[in-house]
């Protein structure tokens, strides 16, 4: 009789027996940070012998592993399972896998749906809302295949004058202007706060919409990467998997012809990011690379923003930020200081 | 009547269904099965279903199904629990079942 129970990562025994166990199973390639991130770990066993595992981070499945041998499809369908169970009775009821190929029929089987796949990755979705759902709440305009639309994509931690300048370049332009806006809560400010200052911070360029980007645009299932320090070729499939599901999937539903990108000096993931888009996206898609805006002698940067509000130093970057961003961080402060103060990393992206 | 929150009832174990309804997509149930045996027992599964949730007055949901063999009075309870669960119901439904 098997039984499924949490495997709790905290304490350090059991934490090892884990990672002997996906080290068996061919499961070597991840993280501390990765491991770190992790919401629920379960194991199922017969007796006290490990007979599979799986975890969840944020909606997604990951580190599923199983022994091999005649039962391994039970086994695998026993931990799906109750990793979809433990996710709907937290009100999650859309769920991601990051797979490599070799396993995509296994999720199919269970009712996974294949959204894109390179060589040595493939992301499946499963549940509600789905990307269709998601298409339905980006409102075309009646005839938006005779526009040229442009696409811009920021995480807007928070929003400076440099993704306003970006975005302004993007709607000087084009016709229509589609911003997605990050929806992961890995950042600093949350992404209902990152929202709401990008869409005030752009209401007056009139051809310039603004959407969430939902699970689809750099989230946590696509490219974790992007918000836990990874290695290069890492990150190198994950933006390719990003890259080919905006492609592929996004760009068409909104004729979406260019992506604008802010040219990027400092952050070493963002820079193979932008070298993924730029190898991936034409030539469907023209990739446009805009330089960084400076002030005085400096490049505008969210990070140097980050950090002045950690040392409190604020009136520092005040050139950076539109007003907005600036009150609104004033009238937050001690709340982001606690944040950070808390653990929220402030230096990548 | 209307489903307007998604619940799932049922595992993907073997002789299990998997029922996850959700708001209807259209105007009235729409029924995505994923079975092995859907040349053989498709039309029978769904009719369990369609059947079952007629008995809720439910015209209007979507619902997927992931079976993986499951007899006809599993098919019928994994319905009835994901009904009630997307209804709040708790006591059982007696007369249903």
């Amino acid at each position: 009789m098997t039984k499924i129970r949490q495997i709790f990562l905290q304490i350090p025994s059991l934490k090892r027996k884990w990672e002997q166990f996906l080290h068996q199973q061919g499961l070597t390639s991840f993280s501390e940070a990765e491991v770190t991130n992790l919401d629920f770990t379960l194991g199922l066993y017969e007796g006290q012998k490990l007979l599979g595992t799986g975890s969840i981070s944020d909606n997604v499945l990951k580190f599923i592993a199983v022994i091999p041998g005649e039962l391994s499809a039970t086994y695998f369908n026993q931990i799906v399972s109750a990793l979809q169970s433990y996710l709907v009775q937290n009100g999650q009821t859309h769920m991601m896998v990051f797979t490599k190929p070799q396993y995509e029929a296994s999720f199919n089987y269970v009712g996974f749906k294949t959204l894109t796949k390179t060589i040595q990755g493939c992301l499946l979705e499963s549940g509600n809302p789905g990307i269709q759902q998601y298409f339905k709440n980006l409102p075309n305009v009646s005839n938006q295949n005779q526009h040229q639309v442009a696409a811009v994509v920021v995480n807007a931690n928070p929003f400076t004058m440099g993704h306003r300048y970006l975005i302004e370049k993007a709607a000087q332009e084009n016709e229509i202007v589609d911003v997605f806006v990050l929806s992961a809560n890995h950042s600093l400010f949350t992404s209902d706060e990152r929202f709401h200052l990008v869409k005030l911070g752009v209401a007056d360029f009139k051809n310039v919409r603004v959407f969430p980007g939902g699970s689809y645009l750099v989230s946590y299932a696509t490219f974790p990467a992007y918000f836990i320090v990874s290695k290069d070729n890492v990150i190198r499939y994950q933006t390719t998997l990003d890259a080919q599901l905006f492609r592929d999937q996004i760009a068409p539903v909104l004729n979406i012809k260019r992506r604008y990108l802010g040219d990027e000096p400092f952050s070493h993931t963002t820079n193979i990011y932008n070298q993924t888009l730029k190898a991936v996206l034409p030539p469907k898609i023209q990739v446009v690379i805009i330089p960084r805006l400076q002030q005085g002698n400096q490049i505008v940067t969210a990070t140097a923003v980050r950090q002045a509000i950690a040392h409190q130093e604020i009136t520092m970057v005040k050139d950076f930020l539109p007003e907005i961003t600036y009150q609104f961080i004033q009238d937050h402060q001690s709340e982001l200081l606690e944040r950070i103060g808390k653990g929220v990393n402030i230096s990548g992206n | 009547m209307e489903i307007k929150k998604t619940v799932i009832a049922g595992t993907l174990e073997s002789s299990d269904i998997q029922i996850t309804l959700s708001p209807a997509t259209g105007d009235n149930l729409e029924i995505e099965l994923e079975s092995d045996v859907l040349n053989q027992f498709g039309n029978q599964i769904k009719k369990v279903i369609t059947e079952t949730l007629q008995k809720f007055q439910i015209t209007k949901v979507h619902v997927k199904a992931i079976d993986q063999g499951a007899l006809d009075c599993v098919i019928r309870a994994r319905t009835i629990t994901a009904v009630q669960r997307a209804l709040g119901q708790t006591e059982p439904a007696w007369e249903e079942l």
